[in-house]
């Protein structure tokens, strides 16, 4: 589904030019759940930004669905946008103007115009992650974790190959976070979507099938579910000690 | 079914708060221009500014310095506009909008807001004119010559600047869409703008380059003359170039450092000083806007109490109520006449004085300007005139005690003047124009006398030259000088009926300019070249116009009587002061709001920061004085520059008249402080309007 092999990406600040990721390798298979983690600075962030295409990137390849993403121009990567890949960020990007349900509907506005099968659509998705109560409303009147499971709702209206969650969790509380995770979880099994999740929080990450730890620019170990989720939960808290005691 | 189109009519919808700074600061300036363009392009003023005079060269200054100003905080509202507008614009990227699917409603938008706004400041600006113009003439002062006439071709100016600010903002719009980060768009809202760390001398440097700048660029000029013989080139003006770039400093010392020294207390107001560094280059921008609209404004009414100042003073320095002169052709009423017109008004006359005097060629020097701006001085053995008195003339009418020696003529100038720009002193011959007989003379000095001053060129010489000389002039060239008082209580009707009169026993031949020179045309015509008083350049004056300001000002013969002057000063000067009066209110209207804007976006822009630091706990009156503290300086800043650059500028070139200071320019100095009080009382007010405003906004305000 997703393949990046040798991605290398910098900054510049300056004259100085800082390397993030240093040749990045990992692959995404359809169906799957996975969570990248790392520390601050690892380049899980500018990852997800590469693979969206958001930021340009120097060196490497990103294919999507057998389609390689660096050659394209901007109106083919704007196409794979709209209909290949799903987003939900940490600050929700819900615009402000629109309902809920008007939100939900914004990648098949972008498209054109939008069908009765997109309205049906949102409102399966609407009632599957338990916002119906709210499909009228403006962002600024609901709960952080109902904007966070709009989003959600957003990035499947157009079922996508994938969908890429940047701290999906970052801005919530523990309650509300466990709801937007339920929420990729419904997605993942009842709708077979590929969910690709950047994220700092390691109960987060347990609902996951794989885990990517990203240290320094590089993937510094992946670690794959194989029982219950408190087992992987532990699993990933001591591959994370063994990776910051590393560092020590 | 929703569509691009209605989503992004949503959208605008819901923004329209955004929206509606650009859309006011639009509207503002295009309001504004076209206020200005009305009164610069209105023929009410330029047929009372001379072409080519120093009054409208000043206008003319202050509009391409308003002009300035407007398309600065336009086109800086247009980037807030789009700052605003790029979070919008970043999350439909992100989620799949090509740029060709967002340009059409992005630019339709733009074009939307800046040609609504644009038009309307237009269609507003014109009425806004008359309700002004009207107000001051039913307020202030009302003549005839004040009947505002609109020449409609000003428009064009306004649809340049509607044209130049709509392209402006369709080429933001632009580079907003070939952004190739997508995070960069989401996140320019709240990217900051931090100015290059400059060190602590860059706030003196700056005022040591502001002073240095406006000394070299005063002097400039003089310099270039003296050095190569020519008159100086337009280009010199970039010896000014220093203030700017000092005025560039000030305000990066002030955004950066601030004027007080933090060393003892590190922390105080550390929040409000940071926040000012990461706006900085927005705040020096408007900053330095606000200071020339501002210095433009004082330029413009410091033209009003100096011009009003040095006219009382003079008038009031007079040494008689009634002072007129005429040539012996003309049949103005006798004394007998006047003293029986004064007695039908209930008033006695008293110190009648009047003596001949005799018009007289002189010889000297002439610039002639050569190719292109070079000149040289070239002696011509007949120059231009003089009006001249004897010396027992000159004491019988002013009561100074001077004697002259033979072959030798004072100039005269007035009481607070060491000499006058219209004296020729270099005349080595006077010269008979009936029978062109020659005397030598020398230049003594001058002699003080307010009546005579000026550019009325009276002289006086020796008796027995002065008989000597006269002999066979006709009574073209020669002229009785008048003078006397009124006993008692001055009476004004007495003064316009006798004014009128006397204006009207004058025949067509001296219905003549005061710098229409008799003596340089025949000069001129012996040569066989048309004397330039002959040709459109001069402007002409009326007899049918003798209450207007051209004909007061400028006719040859004009009498000085000081009741009439006194009273009619303002109706005189009115269009003067009105257009000076007016420009500067533009001015002044145009730093205000831009003082406001900049107000308004430091509020949304650290929207939250102001909410974190509530989060911290801190109290509503730590974060209004956060706030406040931010806003003074964007006031007070540009207000004290500006003021104290023109009151600097204006200190000098009234000093540079005559190398000092006299009483009635250190009083026009001080109605001028009195002007900046009252300016500064309004901007007080507008910026505490602005205050409370953002307090509201942010919701802070402190509950007493």
């Amino acid at each position: 589904m997703l393949n990046v092999k040798n991605l290398r990406k910098s900054y510049s600040i300056g004259k100085k030019t800082y390397p993030v990721l240093k040749g990045v390798d990992l692959s995404v298979a359809k169906g799957e759940f996975v969570a990248v983690m790392g520390p601050s600075g690892s380049g899980k962030s500018t990852l997800l930004n590469c693979i969206s295409c958001y930021i340009p990137f120097e060196d490497g390849n990103i294919t999507l669905g057998g389609q390689e993403l660096k050659d394209m121009n901007e109106n083919q990567l704007a196409k794979i946008r709209n209909e290949k890949l799903g987003f939900v960020f940490q600050d929700f990007m819900l615009l402000d103007g629109l309902t809920i349900r008007e939100n939900i509907l914004v990648p098949r506005i972008i498209q054109g115009s939008v069908s009765r099968d997109a309205e049906n659509r949102a409102d399966r998705l609407i009632n599957l992650f338990g916002i119906s109560h709210i499909r009228s409303k403006y962002p600024a009147e609901v709960s952080g974790g109902e904007r966070q499971r709009t989003a959600v709702a957003r990035s499947l209206i157009n079922d996508p190959l994938i969908i890429l969650a940047d701290e999906p969790t970052g801005n919530l509380d523990s309650k509300s976070s466990r709801t937007v995770i339920e929420a990729f979880d419904h997605a993942r099994n009842q709708m077979d979507a590929t969910i690709f999740m950047v994220t700092h929080d390691s109960f987060s990450a347990s609902f996951c099938d794989r885990v990517i730890l990203l240290k320094d620019g590089t993937v510094y170990r992946q670690l794959c579910k194989a029982g219950q989720r408190s087992a992987f939960h532990d699993l990933l808290l001591d591959a994370i000690k063994e990776m910051s005691g590393d560092e020590k | 079914m929703m569509t691009m189109q209605s989503l992004e009519n949503k959208l605008q919808k819901a923004s329209r708060k955004q929206a509606a700074l650009y859309l006011l600061c639009n509207f503002v300036s295009l309001m504004l221009i076209t206020a200005y363009t009305v009164i610069l392009f209105s023929p009410t003023i330029l047929n009372v500014l001379p072409e080519g005079g120093d009054s409208r060269k000043q206008l003319y200054a202050v509009f391409a310095m308003a002009l300035f100003g407007c398309v600065i905080f336009t086109i800086y509202a247009a980037s807030l506009f789009f700052r605003k507008k790029s979070r919008q614009l970043g999350i439909l990227m992100a989620l799949g909008a090509s740029k060709k699917r967002l340009a059409p409603g992005l630019f339709r938008e733009v074009a939307l807001l800046s040609g609504f706004s644009s038009l309307t400041g237009i269609v507003a600006g014109i009425p806004f004119v008359i309700l002004l113009w009207k107000i001051f003439r039913l307020f202030i002062v009302d003549s005839d010559e004040m009947n505002l006439v609109i020449n409609y071709q000003c428009l064009f100016v306004s649809a340049a600047f509607c044209l130049l600010v709509t392209g402006c903002a369709c080429i933001m719009a632009y580079q907003y869409l070939r952004k190739t980060n997508i995070l960069d768009v989401v996140q320019e809202e709240h990217k900051n703008e931090p100015v290059k760390e400059l060190g602590c001398w860059c706030g003196p440097l700056g005022i040591f380059l502001i002073f240095a700048g406006a000394v070299a660029g005063y002097y400039s000029g003089s310099v270039y003359q003296a050095l190569f013989q020519a008159y100086p080139p337009s280009w010199l003006n970039i010896t000014y170039a220093p203030v700017f770039i000092g005025l560039y400093l000030v305000m990066m010392h002030t955004v950066i450092h601030g004027w007080v020294s933090h060393k003892k207390k590190p922390y105080k107001n550390i929040i409000s000083r940071s926040m000012m560094k990461f706006q900085g280059k927005q705040t020096v921008n408007s900053l330095i806007v606000s200071t020339i609209l501002i210095a433009g404004g004082c330029f413009a009414i410091f033209y009003i109490p100096v011009l009003a100042t040095a006219q009382m003073i003079d008038i009031n320095n007079h040494e008689y109520d009634y002072a007129y002169h005429y040539r012996a052709d003309q049949n103005v009423p006798s004394q007998r006449e006047v003293v029986d017109l004064a007695d039908s008004y209930g008033l006695s006359l008293k110190d009648w004085k009047e003596c001949p005097y005799i018009t007289l060629g002189m010889d000297g020097y002439e610039e002639i300007q050569d190719e292109n701006l070079a000149f040289h001085v070239e002696y011509s053995p007949l120059l231009n005139s003089g009006n001249f008195l004897s010396e027992s003339s000159y004491r019988k009418m002013t009561g100074q005690k001077i004697s002259v020696p033979p072959k030798s003529y004072y100039a005269l100038t007035g009481t607070q003047s060491s000499g006058s720009l219209f004296a020729n002193v270099n005349a080595t011959n006077l010269i008979n124009m009936v029978t062109r007989e020659k005397i030598e003379v020398t230049f003594k000095d001058y002699l003080h006398f307010d009546l005579m001053a000026g550019n009325r060129k009276f002289y006086v010489i020796n008796d027995l030259d002065y008989d000597e000389i006269s002999r066979k002039l006709s009574p073209v060239w020669n002229g009785t000088l008048v003078y006397f008082n009124a006993a008692g209580k001055d009476n004004y009707n007495f003064a316009s009926t006798f004014f009128h009169t006397f204006v009207d026993s004058f025949g067509p031949e001296c219905e003549l300019p005061l710098y229409y020179d008799p003596v340089a045309k025949i000069a001129k015509e012996e040569k066989g070249l048309t004397y330039w008083g002959d040709t459109d350049s001069m402007s002409a004056v009326s007899y049918e116009e003798a209450d207007s300001s051209d004909f007061r000002l400028y006719w040859a013969y004009m009498p000085q009587f000081r009741i009439l002057d006194r009273n009619d000063f303002l109706t005189t000067f009115s269009v003067y002061l009105m257009a000076f009066m007016f420009v500067a209110l533009i001015c002044f209207a145009a730093a205000m709001v831009i003082g406001y804007t900049r107000c308004q976006a430091i509020a949304l822009n650290n929207r939250y920061v102001f909410d974190d630091l509530k989060r911290l706990g801190g109290s509503p009156g730590f974060l209004t004085a956060e706030v406040r503290r931010q806003c003074i300086i964007v006031f007070r800043i540009p207000a004290l520059t500006g003021m104290a650059l023109m009151t600097l500028l204006y200190s000098m070139l009234l000093y540079a008249n005559d190398n000092r200071l006299t009483s009635s320019e250190l009083y026009s100095l001080l109605v001028c402080l009195g002007v900046l009080g009252v300016l500064s009382i309004a901007f007080f007010l507008i910026y505490r309007y602005t205050v409370r405003k953002i307090e509201d906004d942010l919701g802070i305000r402190k509950i007493k």
